[in-house]
């Protein structure tokens, strides 16, 4: 019975934007609606973005987090749908003001708060007024959480939230450039599995060209760094699909250059592709980068090569991926072109390729009608694995990573 | 009952009006209840004599589930009629439409209904969305009044609300017709005429436009009451609608054929009027009305006790029986909710194997709801290697709601949904033998009424739907236990005859790591009692199962806690099945007791004694190993665990000194319990204070500090060890857990990982 009606559920703008506000460092995201919007969220962001040393629910309050670090709730329930929320919301305001420290306040409507139309805006600054807070401080609220729309809208219409609540225009952008140019890295997320291997990847083959990261908007950026993004002399988009409209916002609203790959660029050569684009929209010299990737690909042949001759693979071996667009268009082209492995995009359900690139939700359900495979996580959520060692799938190292997960997955 | 009527109108129409005065003149003759569906909550005003009422949002507001009291929101007015008012928020926060769905809620649980005649449902009808269209669902109002002047806006709300009738009927024939409660203007009659003609109704009445109104309102009571003209006419109408009263289909216009015909009425009027140079304007009726007769009463005096009853005790309103269902402990203690019900019923349900789970909510809900039901069964998968299919691969499928079913409602798309599910098959040619609708906020706050997914009920696959409502009807327990209950409502046959042999399981803790190991481990204790389960509700089984749930002739429960304790209670008083006193057992002591009780009641004592005997050496001889290192040591337990014998026991028996038991306050559970004996010499502290836990510890100097959660609340040599919240069952978990302390006693157990939380500080700094 189970086979016909699976379906991957996929978060959809809610989760976006409330892991977009909760990538920006000492913020706090308030969710205006049930704890049954909340629970997932702040296990999510905690467990991706660690701020605990301990599960213990007494280190964190009752009202308004719930035994959890992040993403404090007002638990509005039945009488509030029909009363309002106002008197709850300035009550958790208060609480926030008087027992957290924190440099911005977001307050997002849950889907079902959102119907009832309180004016969040009016009740969050009078609750902050209230509360005797520094009027300095700034407040976001966020009405609608959009429906059913996609994680990537949600993420994205945080940052341009953010972008217009910090940046200024016409961006102050310097007339001549520093010694070192500076990028913004746009598209990742704390929601992306590896994003703290991904970030220090990007940093350090930026690095290598001569370039440094202003900010890495909503994704562990300070809010200071997000004024000064305008500053930086080009964004980079990682994701597309999470960050092809800011860049494009930010082009059209602070006439900021932006490079964007087609998918995500995986594996060696797709790495030396997209960072020679940006070496050359910025000047750069990419060699040192072209040398490090070289040196990964001479590690990575020899591994290949003692299991080719023994097996004859990976050529051929059959393989599937799972994910956003973005992600399969950026693993299919590197395990295709670079390992000669054979594609099978059909139903994901119906798969039969040995290692199947996805996310534990697919895994765990194909393990569960008997596939038999390897599968290779590439998004949340996780089977469980903690990663302590910052992992990536992007640059070089992210190549070499995904080299040994194909490898050993296929013996 | 003989009617429930719904007068609808455009708000300052005139409804609450005529909707007293119509209660007024039923009233001489039945019994009427009178509720009020506008925030505004005067509808019953004249009925009371102006008396202030509470309303039944604000009684929600302000009391528990387990504490509303009819008394508190009935009140009785004139002629004994009953009057409510829903009440609602004021102007411009909250959501008025929500509050009605949440009032007839209420109203439902009380079966008020069943005590009267008739009941009229006043309501606002300028916005018929999902929750002002309550009244007008099938199982509400029967009939259907429309008030209306010849305004154009009251003629659009008319339109609107035929528009809402023909949603929920279609074709079905409902409305009475139109009260047409003239305000004098220019080619009234004409306008409200034509658009009596065109949606094909009649116009019920005429209410001529009369000081009386003034004069009664002005006196807090009813025409009716008063005796005044026109009242003949409500009496009339109260007679009309005791008789056989025909009943229409709501055919609405267009907005732009209504325009067209107001505009065209004019126009006709006009011309008409200039026709008959100044003659009485007589509209050929085309459905009888009666005649505007506002026959002038005498000032008869009203028989002794018609007059309102302004000093009527609440008391004396009828003691009604007000079943509120099963309740979690938030709702019954009225705390902030823990999770919603929507989670909660979404991951109950997932367990019904063959069924397939239909959830109306947006992208986001289900999501989320599919992480809480994965999460077990991906670290079981990464784990242990364990495939927990219900886990895995939930059979569920989502409405995905967007923006414009937030605006236009979402029963289309659920409908589509349902339609579907029912008419897949697997890849064996199998169609689900059961769907399950489950509702999330946003659809219970725009009121979609997931019932109409019934009407895809079969008796091979029937349709079962849980209003969770997101968390309208409360939080996570809440939603478990109302599926528990729904499906055993609309599934479970009652016919069904205990077979021997044959036991269920109840409640096992789906969410616990070692729930499958757990009903390995009992099936293996069964079997070797020549037992069978027959479905365990709600684990990992089938609808056949549950349909066959009445076979067992004896219930296991998981846990006897909170909610094994209110699933004991629900399946004794409506399927007298018979369970048994013990939880699953966990520890020795448990175990042999459990075996014991199982095997006098199926006459299987001999085997029960073969599987004890066949543990208790072993027991006995790992316990007095332990003995060595921990006879005398001090236990000292801080926990959310509200049942602990199978630990406590295995310390006792290895000579440890228990020290106190605090217990905090848990959403899922009250009431700590001990079968122990030693327990009276143990101080047990319920309700804990955690931020007394660092002082306590200091004082009593425990050895080993037993918690859920390991924590730096005790410094020094103290031992700390967590406690699982669902231990594994069998004979020997106590005594693994002890023997464990065994070897986690001395120094540098610890590790000196624990000495580099100041770097943490330094350099991971958040």
């Amino acid at each position: 019975m189970t086979d016909d009606y699976l379906e991957n559920m996929v978060p959809d703008s809610l989760s976006g934007l409330i892991f977009g506000f909760e990538g920006i460092r000492n913020v706090v995201v308030l969710l205006n609606g049930p704890t049954g919007c909340k629970f997932y969220h702040s296990a999510t962001a905690d467990n991706q973005m660690l701020r605990q040393m301990s599960f213990d629910p007494h280190n964190y309050p009752m009202l308004w987090y719930f035994g959890q670090p992040r993403v404090p709730c007002t638990w509005l329930d039945k009488r509030d749908y029909v009363y309002g929320s106002e008197d709850k919301l300035k009550e958790a305001v208060g609480f926030l003001h008087e027992n957290v420290t924190f440099d911005l306040l977001v307050i997002v409507n849950s889907p079902g708060a959102a119907l009832i139309g309180d004016d969040l805006e009016r009740i969050a600054m009078e609750a902050m007024r209230e509360a005797g807070a520094d009027t300095a401080i700034p407040v976001i609220t966020v009405e609608s959480p959009g429906y059913s729309q996609t994680v990537m809208q949600g993420y994205q219409q945080a940052c341009r939230i953010v972008i217009d609540a910090f940046c200024e225009k016409p961006a102050r952008r310097s007339a001549g450039r520093t010694a070192r140019p500076k990028v913004n890295l746009l598209g990742l997320s704390i929601f992306h599995k590896y994003y703290q291997g991904d970030l220090q990847e990007y940093e350090r083959l930026l690095s290598l060209c001569g370039i440094d990261v202003q900010t890495s908007l909503c994704c562990e950026s300070e809010i200071e760094e997000i004024r000064r993004l305008p500053e930086a002399d080009l964004n980079v988009v990682v994701d597309p699909d999470y960050g092809l409209e800011t860049a494009r916002y930010l082009e059209k609203n602070y006439g900021m250059p932006y490079v964007c790959p087609d998918g995500l660029p995986i594996g060696f050569e797709e790495t030396e592709r997209f960072f020679t684009r940006i070496c050359e929209a910025l000047g750069c010299d990419v060699a040192p980068l072209i040398e490090d990737s070289e040196r990964a690909r001479a590690r990575s042949f020899l591994y290949i090569s003692r299991i080719n001759s023994l097996t004859g693979q990976p050529k051929g071996v059959r393989f599937a991926v799972h994910g956003s667009p973005a992600q399969k268009l950026g693993y299919s082209r590197f395990l295709t072109d670079y390992f000669g492995m054979s594609e099978d995009a059909g139903d994901i359900w119906e798969t039969d390729a040995k290692l199947v690139f996805a996310d534990g939700n697919i895994i765990g359900g194909l393990k569960a009608r008997g596939h038999l495979f390897t599968g290779i996580e590439t998004g949340m959520p996780s089977l469980g694995y903690i990663d302590v060692i910052p992992k990536t799938h992007l640059g070089v190292n992210g190549a070499l990573l995904i080299c040994e997960q194909v490898l050993n997955g296929m013996v | 009952m003989k009617r429930e009527i719904a007068v609808y109108g455009k708000g300052g129409i005139g409804k609450s009006t005529i909707s007293a005065n119509l209660s007024a003149a039923l009233a001489a003759k039945e019994r009427v209840l009178q509720i009020g569906c506008d925030p505004k909550h005067d509808s019953t005003r004249l009925l009371t004599g102006g008396r202030r009422m509470t309303t039944i949002l604000d009684h929600i507001r302000d009391t528990g589930p387990a504490d509303h009291r009819l008394e508190d929101i009935l009140c009785v007015g004139y002629r004994e009629i009953g009057c409510m008012e829903a009440g609602g928020p004021k102007p411009g926060v909250g959501c008025a439409g929500r509050g009605i769905i949440t009032a007839f809620e209420l109203l439902d649980k009380f079966q008020l209904k069943q005590q009267y005649d008739y009941v009229v449902y006043d309501v606002l009808g300028d916005v018929v969305c999902g929750g002002f269209a309550v009244p007008i669902r099938r199982e509400y109002a029967d009939t259907i009044f429309l008030v209306t002047s010849g305004e154009f806006m009251s003629l659009y709300a008319a339109n609107n609300i035929l528009r809402g009738i023909r949603n929920y009927d279609g074709e079905q024939a409902r409305v009475a017709g139109i009260i047409f409660n003239s305000r004098n203007l220019a080619d009234e009659s004409v306008k409200v005429e034509a658009f009596a003609e065109a949606v094909r109704l009649p116009i019920f009445a005429r209410i001529p436009r009369s000081e009386a109104f003034a004069k009664a309102e002005k006196a807090g009571k009813t025409i009716v009451q008063m005796g005044e003209a026109p009242a003949q006419l409500f009496e009339e109408i109260a007679e009309r609608i005791r008789g056989e009263l025909a009943l229409y289909p709501a055919r609405p216009l267009t907005d732009e054929a209504l325009e067209e015909l107001i505009l065209g009425a004019r126009e006709q009027a006009h011309v008409r009027k200039q026709a008959q140079a100044g003659a009485a304007e007589t509209p050929a009726e085309k459905i009888p009305a009666p005649e505007l007769s506002p026959t002038e009463l005498s000032s008869a005096e009203l028989p002794a006790g018609e007059a309102p009853s302004e000093d009527a005790p609440a008391e004396d309103a009828p003691a009604f029986a007000y079943d509120p269902g099963v309740l979690s402990k938030n709702l019954i203690r009225s705390e902030p909710l823990h999770g919603c019900a929507f989670n909660g019923a979404m991951s109950m349900a997932v367990h019904l194997r063959d069924a397939v789970i239909v959830a109306h909510a947006p992208r986001s809900c289900a999501y989320l709801s599919w992480q809480t039901i994965s999460s077990t069964g991906r670290r079981a998968l990464f784990e242990r290697g364990v495939l927990m299919p219900s886990s895995l691969m939930p059979n569920i499928t989502a409405t995905d709601m967007d923006e414009s079913d937030m605006v236009f409602g979402g029963t289309e798309r659920l409908l589509e949904a349902v339609r579907k599910a029912a008419g897949q098959t697997d890849a064996a040619g199998r169609k689900p033998k059961a769907i399950i609708v489950i509702s999330s906020c946003p659809a219970g706050i725009i009121g979609d009424d997931i019932d109409q997914a019934k009407a895809f009920s079969t008796p091979d696959c029937p349709v079962v739907t849980i209003k969770a409502d997101g968390n309208l009807a409360g939080d996570y327990l809440q939603g478990m236990l109302m599926t528990y209950t729904q499906l055993a409502k609309q599934l479970v046959d009652p016919q069904i005859k205990p077979q021997p042999d044959t036991v269920n399981i109840v409640f096992e803790k789906v969410v616990a790591k070692n729930t499958e190991t757990n009903y390995q481990i009992v099936r293996e204790f069964l079997g070797r009692m020549g037992l069978r389960v027959n479905c365990r509700f709600l684990c990992d089984t089938g609808v056949d199962e549950v349909k066959n749930f009445c076979s067992a002739s004896l219930n296991l429960l998981g846990y006897r806690d909170y909610t094994g304790k209110i699933l004991e209670e629900f399946f004794e008083t409506n399927y007298g099945c018979r369970f048994f006193e013990r939880q699953l057992p966990v520890g020795f002591e448990e175990t042999a007791q459990w075996l014991r009780g199982i095997g006098a009641f199926f006459g299987r004592e001999h085997e029960a004694e073969a599987l004890i005997t066949e543990h208790e050496t072993e027991y006995h001889r790992r316990a007095e190993a332990v003995r060595k290192d921990l006879a005398g040591k001090r236990l000292m337990v801080v926990t959310f665990n509200h049942q602990l014998d199978w630990v406590l026991s295995a310390a006792l028996d290895a000579g440890m000194e228990i020290v106190k038991i605090c217990v905090f306050n848990f959403s899922q559970d009250e009431g700590f319990r001990t079968l122990l004996p030693q327990a009276e010499g143990i101080e047990i502290e319920e309700n804990y204070d955690p931020d007394k836990a660092p002082e306590e510890i200091r004082r009593l100097a425990p050895d080993i500090l037993l918690t859920n959660y390991e924590s730096d609340a005790a410094a020094g040599d103290i031992l700390v060890d967590t406690i699982p919240m669902c231990p594994d069952v069998g004979f020997f978990s106590g005594l693994e857990m002890i023997e464990r302390w065994t070897r986690l006693t001395g120094a540098g157990r610890k590790g000196s990982w624990h000495k580099d939380r100041a770097l943490v500080e330094k350099y991971f700094a958040r």
